[in-house]
């Protein structure tokens, strides 16, 4: 018998009762580089019976592990090999029949989401490339589990502003094709600059061409344990908040390593990575913005809030890396707005904008993340926004991503249910500044200086 | 699997309004379900009752799912909020 201290005990049953301490998702990576095909129908009947073959059990898995250790595991979900390089077809309606494969297999297996649906086209677009990403209104309003990200940018590569300015009018068509449900295809499809290829978070999860044929990433949470801690100690300066910060996040990353080792070895799968992120969710103290809060700020979006925010950031990667070996994903703090019930009251209250969030993306991941817009935003204002957001990330070698919802038919003021895990945002005001001339100009933005570091 | 031990290790914790017989109700609990009670510390504070009890059990005579519906009947007629959680959740969350 391990000897564990009575507080220890109580520590962890207080995370999970009262704190919301969970496993965001368990999600499995899936190569589908073998289901290669010129006949279309042969593709879908491989990649269905592939995902039938390896995600068969993960469920039960998940749900076993869950209680055995008594941690709700929240999500299952799958990755897979960015669509555009398995599916050798120059026309969309090749790719909406995959994503429609990819839904069928998803529903069986009893997964809430499949990621994937994606293509990398920082440099320039191959001819399913394009496919793709046009058949990504079609596939996203007419599947429900279908994820969907386009990388558009990278350090080494620089910013394909025709790939941005597609994917702003790919936005508008899914608002529009989406309308009835507050716009909500837009929440699945993320355009990202320096795409990690083991990221367990939907909606950008993909499976790299790097990756083992099949692997196990996990994503922790746990913004409520954060916030509680940060809560009781309001004596402590930032030194030793940091710290604090830092031994509370090994525990949590514990769990993700714990979860992830045993879930790979039952499902005959590599064990991939852990994600050091705290993902909020709606629910009542599971907020990122919170702890920014109990740090002292009244409302996130006070000043202070960046540098706030870069601490926790900090000190959450330098607790979770001495808990496992295998980082990877996204691993920084997010910051979705209507995934985070503290920054959406701070969007509605006028107290965060959009300009402020682009800030907060200089410091951690993800980027403008589920943010929505009016209804009504052009697509150069959308492409201008997305492109900020890829610099940021191109210039800081690190991963960002935006997620802009434009929520057909609704003005500032109005709010977006988007529901469940998702959550429920008000519609931020974004500059009408005229940019069409600088979309125009297409073309690619050259990688940078900090590209050259051989 | 084959590498696990036989024998399961998990730690069970009960917290509630203090009355008459609670650690008593869970320990009948987990001997109807051919568990072995290892260690068990329990204080009562304010009224309040806490209780930890290391539990091992069988692989066999006894399972996990078993012993956790066993004890949910008795955290219902006890009042108790008790939770039944395998020890490595605690070793990997506390222990390097």
């Amino acid at each position: 018998m391990v000897f564990i201290t009575n507080e220890e005990i109580l520590e962890t049953v207080r995370m999970i009762q009262d704190e919301n301490l969970d496993v965001r998702a368990v999600t499995m990576g899936i190569s589908l580089s073998d289901c290669a095909s010129r006949d279309v129908a042969r593709v879908c009947e491989r990649i269905h019976d592939k995902i039938l073959a390896r995600a068969g059990r993960l469920v039960a898995v998940a749900l076993e592990l869950q209680d055995k250790y008594g941690v709700p595991i929240v999500s299952r979900r799958v990755s897979v090999t960015p669509i555009a390089d398995v599916v050798a077809a120059g026309d969309s309606a090749a790719f909406v029949a995959v994503a429609h494969a990819l839904d069928a297999a998803a529903a069986e297996v009893g997964i809430d989401f499949v990621g994937g649906f994606s293509a990398l086209v920082q440099k320039g677009f191959t001819r399913h490339d394009a496919a793709l990403i046009d058949a990504i209104p079609q596939a996203i309003a007419e599947t429900r589990r279908v994820c969907s990200s386009v990388n558009v940018a990278s350090t080494r590569a620089g910013i394909n502003m025709d790939a941005v300015t597609r994917m702003a009018g790919v936005l508008l068509d899914v608002s529009r094709r989406t309308a009835d449900h507050d716009s909500i295809g837009c929440a699945k499809i993320v355009t990202f600059c320096n795409v990690p290829e083991d990221n367990p978070f939907m909606a950008g999860a993909l499976h790299g061409s790097g990756e083992p044929e099949v692997c196990i990433n996990v994503a922790i949470s746990g913004p409520g344990v954060i916030r509680n801690v940060v809560a009781r100690h309001p004596e402590l300066s930032f030194t030793d908040l940091a710290d604090l910060i830092k031994r509370t996040t090994f525990k949590i990353t514990r769990v993700g390593e714990l979860i992830a080792r045993e879930a790979a070895a039952m499902l005959d799968a590599q064990m991939g990575i852990i994600d050091l992120s705290l993902a909020p969710s709606p629910a009542i103290g599971d907020s990122v913005a919170e702890i920014l809060e109990a740090m002292g700020l009244a409302r996130t979006g006070a000043p202070g809030t960046t540098a706030a925010l870069a601490m926790l950031n900090d000190a959450v990667k330098k607790g979770g890396i001495m808990a496992t070996s295998s980082t990877g994903g996204l691993s920084g703090a997010f910051i979705p707005v209507s995934e985070d019930a503290g920054m959406a009251r701070a969007a509605a209250e006028g107290v965060l904008s959009i300009e402020k969030l682009e800030a907060m993306t200089a410091v951690c991941s993800l980027g403008l993340d589920m943010i929505v817009v009016p209804g009504d935003t052009s697509r150069d204002a959308l492409a201008g926004t997305i492109a900020d957001v890829m610099a940021i990330g191109m210039i800081n070698s690190k991963t960002t991503g935006a997620r802009l919802i434009p929520a057909y038919g609704k003005v500032v003021g109005d709010w977006a249910e988007l529901g469940g895990l998702f959550g429920a945002a008000p519609v931020m005001p974004l500059s009408k500044a005229g940019n069409e001339a600088f979309v125009a100009r297409g073309g690619r933005i050259p990688a940078p200086l900090q590209s050259l570091t051989n | 699997m084959s590498d696990q031990p036989s024998r399961t290790s998990v730690i069970v914790t009960a917290l509630g309004a203090d009355k008459h017989g609670l650690l008593a109700a869970v320990a009948t609990t987990v001997a109807a379900a051919n568990a072995n009670v290892d260690d068990v510390s329990q204080t009562v504070t304010g009224g309040m009752f806490t209780m930890i009890m290391f539990v091992s059990f069988t692989s066999g005579d006894t399972t996990l799912t078993g012993l956790q519906e066993a004890l949910a009947r008795t955290g219902v007629e006890t009042g108790l909020q008790i939770t039944v959680q395998h020890e490595d959740i605690f070793r990997y969350m506390h222990r390097v």
